[in-house]
């Protein structure tokens, strides 16, 4: 494929630094999920950044500085865009690397690259801007139903408020019963908070981001904060790490400055609750439990510990953990919007943090992420073994 | 024979420097391009910059994830380098006494230098957990491998005259060739050396760079979403 555009365009000096910095050792295969379960090296962190050292040969090689760019082979591109798609960003390989490589933040870019060219996104994902454009959500559903049916009659909204909160698209079309325990849990907390009506709450723009189709970033980000500094929030809330990550990462970047809020995670709001003996969990749990790190939760933002804490403060809990928890905690599937493409291997993996959880006699798998919330379900349906999973909110808003 | 030698030395050296020069220039107009989106750029302080030294020199993170590789790729590493220290006695007339320094420990690092090249193949080959082994990494590791034994049998069993390689190297850096040593196994290390550069990964330089970033950003996670 004869393309003049440099296959750099895309990174900044920080990425390219990264991809000569690979020693191609391979230590980040023993952490890629992927890899777990699919065993094919091909699609390994070490053969995309060869592949993609390949193509910028060719576009900036000395070859093509003398001669033009040279042909990339289609065959070698589409194989890369599988494997950068089939990938589910979750950086493992990145915080396992011995050179250090952002891989969390790389393939995005490398994603990114391959949308421009026309290369991606793969599947489904492509549909991803049209139905955010049509309905402000990935899933293209109605927003007269964003709230309605999980929302907590008696929970009150404020019109305005110091805090607000971000139900998030995945929570609400597609794991309501966490985005209910948000509600009701920051409803029983006391403290006023307020939302975006349905039609306004539209996607934080990581399914965009994520998926490399960067074009309506902007627009969503700037309807969005514009929304919540009219109703004079200082602190939006909100429980989807995904959402978390790319509010705190690159909201800021794309809005063009700071924001005028900070954001926080609902386990930092109820921890932070908790501490200053402003909420309380009063019944008794007598269950072992085990709790999985988002990866966007843990090495996306480093909120580790807060989730740990509220489950702490509830009495009689035993809390278990994973092997691989906290900045090495393996994925479960769901990220990197390639659950829904590439759906075997998300059951798969699913089905490991599943077989680890009952391995480890946990009474209940606890998750705080939609995305792993609606995946690890789907992953137990027609699982030989079966676990209660629940999220972290819906857990406490049954004990207060 | 020596003129190809000799011309391919120079070949190689420009091929390095034209190498080097093509990544600067991505590199450069990369950070003269509108940026991309990155996220915050995390802080330097006495503290990032301390801890990355750690890093660069001792490979820290690489012995956090893979003891057994990281006592072969360190000892590699240090003798590779103590060993290009000690040749630097080819290349400068007169010798500075600080290259002198190097002879002892670069000599004893002539000997560790195939043995941990050898001690990674058989932990990369034999390991259970490995899963991926980079072809042009098992290239690179064997023409080490035979490189490096070769300078040691040119120490040990087979002496080749240090005068005649002197001056036939210090010839080709002052443009004013030399004889080419009379040793066979001379001219196989010294046309290995030529096939090596080129093949030398682009990591050696990047790498540093990146273990410092990856430090800030490991220091500056927790300040990400949380109050300082």
């Amino acid at each position: 494929m004869k393309n003049k555009r440099s296959f750099t365009e895309e990174l900044s000096p920080r990425q390219i630094l990264e991809i000569d910095a690979c020693t191609q050792c391979g230590e980040c295969l023993k952490h890629c999920p992927v890899q777990d379960v699919t065993g094919n090296p091909t699609v390994s962190p070490p053969e995309k950044i060869r592949m993609f050292r390949e193509f910028i040969r060719a576009s900036d090689g000395l070859k093509a500085r003398l001669f033009g760019p040279g042909e990339v082979n289609r065959k070698l591109l589409e194989d890369f865009t599988r494997a950068v798609f089939e990938c589910t960003t979750c950086g493992a390989c990145g915080q396992n690397c011995p050179t250090g490589i952002f891989t969390q933040r790389l393939w995005p870019m490398l994603r990114k690259e391959m949308v421009k060219r026309g290369l991606g996104p793969i599947g489904i994902q492509a549909n991803l801007q049209k139905a955010i454009t049509n309905s402000g959500n990935p899933y293209d559903m109605p927003a007269a139903d964003r709230y309605r049916p999980w929302f907590p009659e008696k929970v009150r909204v404020a019109d305005r408020a110091d805090v607000a909160y971000y139900a998030g698209c995945t929570g609400a079309y597609e794991a309501q019963p966490m985005v209910r325990g948000d509600a009701l849990v920051l409803g029983a907390m006391g403290e006023p908070f307020t939302m975006l009506p349905p039609d306004e709450e539209v996607c934080c723009g990581f399914p965009l981001f994520i998926t490399g189709q960067h074009d309506l970033l902007e627009d969503l980000v700037k309807r969005l904060v514009e929304g919540y500094t009219v109703r004079g929030v200082e602190t939006l809330v909100c429980s989807c790490p995904c959402c978390v990550n790319i509010m705190t990462r690159d909201w800021p970047v794309i809005y063009g400055r700071e924001l005028p809020f900070k954001i926080r995670h609902i386990t930092q709001f109820v921890a932070t609750a908790v501490q200053q003996g402003k909420f309380r969990i009063s019944k008794e749990l007598h269950e072992r439990v085990i709790y999985h790190d988002p990866c966007y939760l843990s090495r996306g933002v480093g909120v580790i510990e807060e989730p740990r804490e509220v489950l702490r403060s509830i009495p009689g809990l035993t809390l278990l953990e994973f092997e691989r928890h906290g900045l090495n905690s393996r994925c479960c599937g769901s990220g990197g919007a390639a659950r829904k493409v590439f759906h075997e291997n998300a059951i798969k993996m699913g089905r490991l943090t599943i077989d680890e959880a009952v391995k480890k006699k946990a009474d209940r798998l606890i998750l705080s992420c939609p995305a792993c919330y609606a995946k690890v379900n789907e992953a137990m349906q027609g699982h030989d073994k079966q676990i209660r999973i629940t999220d972290i909110m819906e857990l406490i808003s049954s004990l207060i | 024979m020596g003129t190809i030698l000799i011309v391919a030395a120079y070949g190689v050296y420009a091929a390095f420097w034209i190498r080097f020069l093509l990544h600067a220039l991505l590199w450069w107009k990369a950070v003269t391009r509108p940026a991309t989106i990155v996220g915050p750029v995390p802080r330097s302080s006495v503290k990032s910059c301390a801890f990355s030294a750690r890093d660069v020199v001792l490979f820290w993170r690489l012995l956090k994830v893979n003891p057994a590789l990281w006592f072969g790729e360190w000892a590699f590493h240090v003798s590779f380098l103590f060993v290009i220290l000690r040749h630097l006695r080819y290349v400068f007339l007169p010798v500075p006494e600080w290259v002198w320094w190097f002879q002892i420990p670069g000599l004893i690092a002539g000997y560790i230098l195939p043995l941990s090249l050898l001690y990674i193949l058989i932990v990369r080959r034999f390991s259970v957990r490995e899963k991926y082994s980079s072809p042009a990494n098992m290239v690179l590791l064997g023409l080490l491998f035979v490189i490096s034994s070769l300078g040691l049998l040119m120490v040990t069993l087979y002496r080749t005259d240090v005068v005649a390689v002197k001056l036939f190297t210090i010839g080709i850096l002052s443009f004013t060739p030399a004889a080419v040593p009379d040793s066979i196994l001379f001219l196989m290390h010294f046309s290995l050396v030529l096939v090596l550069v080129p093949l030398l990964p682009t990591h050696i330089l990047a790498a540093p760079l990146v273990m410092l970033e990856a430090r800030k950003r490991d220091l500056g996670l927790p300040l990400v979403i949380h109050e300082e």
